[in-house]
């Protein structure tokens, strides 16, 4: 009987201690992920049809955010779905205002994760509708003040549709998601609202305010929802790397 | 003089003939060299087919990739061509930035292109290897279990 009980119970006990490790042996590090407005929504800018824009909140919700080990590289342009070697994700879903902290404020910190070391070059999230807070109901809301030739509009912008981005590596001056052991990297969310509103910076005729719809719209009393087609916005970005999104 | 003498003059004298310099075995020669080095080409353009002029180009090596290789500069067509170390085979990886817009290329160089340690779903091929012959070695002792039982 003790004979058979360890012929079974060796095995068993292997499989735990794999099982245990997942992903065992190796070395393990932080993960930060981050949202990021940009200065846009820090500071302010003027939109392609000449608004001066500043934004005193900019409530955006995330969930389902992953970051992927992929090989090959993930690329965003295919259209595909990524297919990770390794998923990291955060579970919850949260609400961040873009505009919190000063015109100098850094990207801000949404969560992060002990994972296995190597190269995140992939990261998914979703914009998604608030459960509850101040932009409860909605996935987006932008709270500001619009000045152009003497008047002054304060203005409140919903967007109810919800979108999946799905991103390769993140572009920028540095590259991110390089984690290794015991150390921490990080991965950001960035968001484009020169994509919505334009900007007065960028030549008028450039693709980027082309389709961006500026501010008039909705200082003539439009709603998010009547003007803004967010799958065609492309907010969400890697830095200045593109996702593939689809909203609905 | 003695033949001996001749013999050596006549070797001294096909020696320093081999020494003087061959100018004209060389008046139509070809020199041929070759280098197996790959030059790489990339061409940068934005979805809307206008080239990425003037953007700004990082090559980062695989055995170092937080580290830039190579820094430079598309031209007016948004071509960057550099030729990567052949030691260093795997995937080379070429970020082109412009004007708050960019992207990332991955481009294989050598035998061994993988950019990732190998296994799936995060457990290495060893770990796999043990989940398989504990499932194998748990279904063996199930079924003797069962039939020892059905025997006895």
């Amino acid at each position: 009987m003790k004979k058979r009980a360890v012929f079974i119970a060796i095995p068993l006990l292997v499989l735990v201690m794999v099982l245990a490790g997942c992903p065992g042996g190796k070395a393990a590090g932080t993960l930060e992920f981050y949202a990021n407005g940009e200065d846009f929504v820090r500071q302010g800018f003027v939109s392609k049809d000449g608004w001066s824009i500043q934004f005193d909140h900019v409530y955006i919700t995330l969930a389902d955010i992953s970051a992927y080990q992929t090989d090959p590289p993930y690329d965003p342009q295919t259209g595909a779905d990524i297919s990770g070697n390794y998923i990291a994700g955060l579970d919850e879903a949260y609400t961040i205002d873009l505009a919190e902290g000063g015109t100098d404020a850094p990207p801000i910190l949404v969560g992060e994760l002990d994972v296995p070391v190597g190269h995140y070059n992939a990261l998914s999230f979703k914009m998604t509708s608030a459960e509850s807070g101040p932009a409860a109901g909605h996935s987006l809301v932008m709270i500001g003040n619009a000045q152009k030739d003497g008047q002054s509009i304060d203005f409140v912008i919903s967007v109810e549709e919800e979108c999946q981005y799905q991103c390769g590596e993140y572009v920028g001056d540095e590259r991110k998601g390089i984690l290794s052991e015991g150390g921490t990297a990080d991965l950001e969310m960035t968001f484009h609202f020169d994509h919505i509103f334009g900007d007065a910076d960028t030549p008028l005729d450039d693709e980027l305010n082309l389709t961006a719809i500026g501010f008039e719209p909705f200082a003539g009393g439009a709603q998010g929802k009547d003007v803004i087609d967010m799958g065609e916005m492309h907010l969400g970005h890697v830095g200045e790397g593109h996702c593939h999104c689809g909203c609905h | 003089m003695p033949n001996k003498w001749r013999a050596i003059a006549a070797v001294i004298g096909v020696l320093a003939l081999s020494l003087l310099p061959p100018a004209q075995a060389l008046a139509h020669g070809v020199n041929i060299q070759y280098n197996s080095d790959i030059e790489i080409t990339i061409v940068a353009k934005y979805d809307s087919g206008e080239p990425m002029a003037g953007a700004q180009v990082v090559v980062y090596a695989p055995d170092d990739p937080s580290t830039p290789w190579l820094t430079g500069v598309c031209d007016d067509e948004g071509r960057f061509s550099f030729t990567p170390d052949a030691s260093k085979p795997g995937t080379w990886d070429v970020q082109v930035r412009l004007a708050g817009h960019g992207g990332m290329i991955h481009i294989p160089v050598g035998g061994d292109s993988t950019a990732t340690s190998g296994g799936v779903g995060g457990y290495s091929y060893l770990q796999i290897g043990l989940m398989a012959a504990c499932v194998i070695w748990a279904s063996i002792g199930t079924a003797l279990y069962f039939r020892r039982r059905r025997l006895a």
